[in-house]
């Protein structure tokens, strides 16, 4: 819950009451929303009013603002905000007034000031605590959002243990390359580019002719798909999501259906494989119970995964090209058949008007058998 | 290209122009740190921008075919002339780092000094010398097993005539001079080999984790995954030392480090050779090729246990300093018990009869206002305990010996091997605190790095110490030197063949 308090519910009335000093950020024509009109903003409110009433309302619609003029991550600019703060009013002179929080709204706008950069990841720095000391004093609320801030943000920058960068790549093939390094961080998985993204000048940029395939598979998937049974199929299921910041990517997968027990062939280890030392011994008994770690209640076990695609469009066409693709890396897939289970729905739950659209899964199920077929789709498309 | 480098034994001089443009010529070098520490301005403005421009190059010149650690017997001599403004040279130097390139030498020769109550002595002087001066010629380049890339030769001086302004330091001073050079120059193969290790890690990991051996991969096997967890335990461990070192030494007073960078050289070089070795181990008959660069690596780490001061040496070294420090604060100490002052001795009594029963110590390195962070408070507490007992054994061992302690070499390599480790286990405490404090990434393998160090180190300690007891069935100094001077007497293997027989 941020502290930054939202503006009131607009009355059932048609005309809604403009926030104060909003005509403040009203966009000029032919001007863009950019740091320095931000800057501007603030800077008219100074010359608004020598006293600066309502500094609090317009500190709260500021950062509110702030996204939409892009300058959020900007630490500049919020040290500007709390510059509009008068300065030595809100310190604190007495013990008394000390003891009950002096002049509580504005300690509030500082503190929500201040979480809006921690909300951002935003650094302050010492020009930020000189003016947090000016305005409030140095025993004060903001003062000690601000010691946290400086300590607990250093030690939570390298947090986490899978970091996605901050300025994801805008082209959809390298954001897919990303994606799948981060499903499979293995350095030993290769991704191979099936399918550069090709759009026709008719068409325009928005629906490229050809979508862009990537894929991912390690050598111990390449090797697990040549030892797979042809008897038995495997599936492409998909899209699944994956959220990379506040990018949504989806991918598809290749697997197969876990062997039933009786059909698990067991390794048998060579009588003579290792001329140094025996492999195996010839005892009769096995792991003791005392030492046996190899049960684990989260671990399931799935059927074997041979390889991941992100695609540009979701239907059949597209993941028969990936699979064609894979196929000259691995030429068993030939003779399996391939089944493609794919969910309809690909859009996100969430649309823009804020209603929930329920996905709506058309199960598609067809069995291509032989590369004879797909031959002949390669030779009709 | 390294592999020519090596089969040809010399740097290419299209090579030395671009480090000489890239400036790197002016980065602390040994030779240059003579003139630097001691040289007065004049010397300094005179040779220290030809130096560092790469025009010419220096090089260090002690060394002698007779005297290698030995370095106050030095045979060069340096003669006043008649007009006592020239110094005549005479002598030899031998294995002198870019003998054959350098033009400015920095020369140690004795020379006879008169003493303040007028005894004639012979004492070591510094001289820088330049080419110019004439009667400086070199011999060969040396064909050396490892590090072929520099140039080593041997250098003679006949007659040189050096002018008196150009003495580094004073007349007699030589001595100091060398030392403090010698110093200083030598924490720096820490960050060196600690680089060397990162880079050999990644190259020998791309190898491990893609082939295959029984069908598993080389990583999955647990005695490859040791060589591993050893080679980043002891790169991480002499990298915290070389940087506490090179901290501590960029305090204003420029404290004296030479103790510490004596540790970081011996640790380092000893490290490098074991891991290098397990490197090459872990590539198994690739590595013993020429293709690959394990085996020139494995001969260039082999002459870091021998230069800038053998191992051995700096072991006596780093054990006699310590105990030069302790020794003067015990000497009251013992002083007082000689004149049966009760206080001392109902001390000594308690604390005698405290340890045999146990203790735990607190030095205030864990706890509420402790400095290392929680998580690895037990590695603390253990070198807590180090530190305590070593304490008591060395008092012990300067009760026992005295000053005849500089004889008892088998006693002071454990004491300086006791030394070495303590020092890496403060150094690897201070930086894994720090990082989980500041939040550096992975912060959690350097902890576990630094426990494992700890550890090992721990449990090391106290076998060392366990051995320096007196009568301590562990150790086996007598039988090392029985054996020993047996061997010696007849200068061979003196066992009776298995299958001699005396019928």
């Amino acid at each position: 819950m941020s502290l930054v308090p939202h503006p009131p519910e607009p009355p059932k009335k048609p005309i809604k009451a403009p926030a104060p000093h909003e005509e403040l950020f009203r966009q000029e024509p032919g001007g863009e929303r950019d740091k320095a009109s931000f800057v501007r903003a603030v800077q008219n409110f100074g010359q608004y009013n020598v006293r600066k009433r309502g500094h609090v309302d317009f500190i709260y619609l500021a950062l509110r603002k702030m996204r939409e003029y892009g300058v959020e991550r900007d630490l500049t600019v919020y040290n500007l905000l709390l510059d509009i703060f008068p300065k030595e009013v809100f310190r604190p002179r007495s013990v008394i007034q000390r003891i009950f929080l002096h002049y509580p709204r504005q300690q509030e706008c500082g503190i929500a000031v201040l979480e809006q950069m921690e909300n951002h990841g935003v650094m302050p720095n010492k020009e930020t605590e000189f003016l947090l000391i000016q305005i409030f004093g140095r025993k004060s609320y903001p003062m000690l959002k601000y010691l946290r801030m400086r300590l607990w943000l250093t030690r939570f920058k390298n947090i986490n243990p899978f970091p996605v960068p901050r300025d994801l790549p805008q082209d959809p093939v390298d954001l897919a390359k990303l994606g799948l390094r981060h499903i499979e961080p293995d350095l030993s998985a290769r991704i191979t580019v099936y399918q550069m993204p090709l759009s026709d000048d008719l068409t325009g940029t928005e629906d490229p002719i050809q979508p862009h395939i990537v894929g991912i598979q390690s050598p111990d998937q390449q090797a697990a798909l040549a030892h797979h049974n042809p008897a038995r199929p495997v599936f492409v299921e998909g899209p699944f999501s994956l959220w990379l910041r506040s990018k949504c990517v989806y991918y598809h997968i290749l697997r197969a259906d876990l062997l039933p027990p009786e059909e698990r062939k067991v390794e048998k280890i060579p009588e003579e494989w290792n001329l140094y030392y025996p492999m195996q011994l010839d005892l009769d008994y096995g792991r003791s119970g005392w030492d046996d770690y190899e049960f684990d209640i989260d671990e399931v076990e799935e059927g074997p995964i041979f390889a991941m695609c992100m695609a540009g469009a979701h239907d059949q066409a597209t993941l028969a090209k990936w699979i064609q693709g894979l196929q000259e890396t691995n030429p068993a897939l030939a003779q399996i058949p391939v089944i493609f289970r794919l969910a309809g729905s690909t859009g996100e739950l969430l649309t823009s008007s804020g209603l929930e659209e329920p996905p709506r899964p058309l199960c598609e199920v067809q069995e291509e058998d032989d590369d004879h077929r797909k031959q002949q789709q390669q030779g009709r498309s | 290209d390294s592999q020519k480098i090596d089969r040809e034994g010399k740097i290419p001089d299209d090579i030395l122009e671009k480090l000489k443009s890239l400036g790197l010529f002016g980065m602390q070098v040994p030779e240059e740190y003579g003139i630097i520490l001691v040289g007065t301005e004049e010397q300094k403005a005179k040779y220290l921008p030809r130096l560092a421009s790469g025009e010419h190059m220096a090089a260090f010149c002690l060394t002698e075919p007779a005297s290698g650690s030995d370095a106050a017997s030095i045979q060069t001599r340096a003669t006043l002339s008649e007009d006592k403004k020239h110094y005549i040279l005479n002598g030899s130097k031998v294995w002198i780092t870019n003998g054959g390139l350098a033009n400015i030498f920095t020369v140690f020769a004795k020379t006879e000094v008169v003493d303040s109550d007028g005894s004639v002595k012979d004492k070591m002087t510094a001289f820088i010398v330049e080419r110019d001066f004439g009667g400086v010629t070199n011999g060969k380049p040396e064909d050396k097993l490892g590090i072929r890339g520099s140039n080593t030769c041997e250098v003679h001086f006949e007659n040189t005539k050096v002018p008196v302004e150009n003495v580094l330091g004073e007349v007699g001073g030589g001595f100091k001079v060398a030392m403090n050079i010698l110093n200083s120059g030598r924490f720096s193969m820490g960050s060196a080999v600690a680089g060397m290790l990162k880079k050999l890690i990644e190259l020998t990991a791309d190898y491990a984790c893609t082939r295959k051996q029984f069908n598993k991969r080389l990583s999955e096997f647990g005695l490859i995954q040791e060589k591993f967890a050893l080679m980043a335990q002891k790169a991480y461990v002499m990298e915290s030392m070389a940087y506490l070192t090179a901290g501590m030494l960029d305090q204003p007073e420029l404290p004296d480090c030479s103790v510490e960078a004596a540790m970081v050289k011996v640790f380092s070089s000893e490290s490098a050779w074991q891991c290098v070795s397990e490197a090459l181990q872990i590539l198994g008959g690739s590595g013993y090729m020429k293709d690959y660069p394990y085996e020139r690596m494995l001969r260039d780490a082999r002459i870091l246990l021998i230069f800038e001061g053998t191992n051995e040496i700096l072991r006596m070294f780093i054990a006699l300093t310590g105990l030069q420090h302790a020794g003067r604060i015990l000497t009251e100490r013992i002083h007082e018990l000689k004149r049966g002052n009760v206080t001392t001795i109902m001390e000594t009594v308690g604390r005698r009869i405290r340890d045999s029963l146990g203790r735990t110590v607190d030095l205030g390195l864990t706890g509420n206002l402790g400095v290392v962070h929680p998580s690895l408070g037990e590695s603390a507490n253990k070198l807590e305990e180090n530190v305590y007992y070593f304490g008591r054994t060395v008092e012990n061992l300067l009760l026992r010996f005295g000053k005849t302690i500089v004889e008892e070499q088998l006693v002071l390599k454990r004491v300086a091997n006791v030394l070495i480790n303590l020092y890496g286990m403060v150094a690897v405490l201070s930086r894994a605190s720090r990082s989980i404090r500041i939040g550096l990434r992975n912060h959690d393998h350097e902890i576990l790095l630094a426990n494992m160090f700890c550890t090992e180190a721990y449990v090391q300690n106290l076998f060392s110490l366990s051995q320096l007891d007196k009568d301590a069935p562990e150790n086996l100094d007598e039988q090392i030197k029985k054996v020993s001077r047996e061997i010696l007497e007849q200068r061979t293997y003196i066992c009776a063949h298995p299958l001699e027989r005396t019928s």
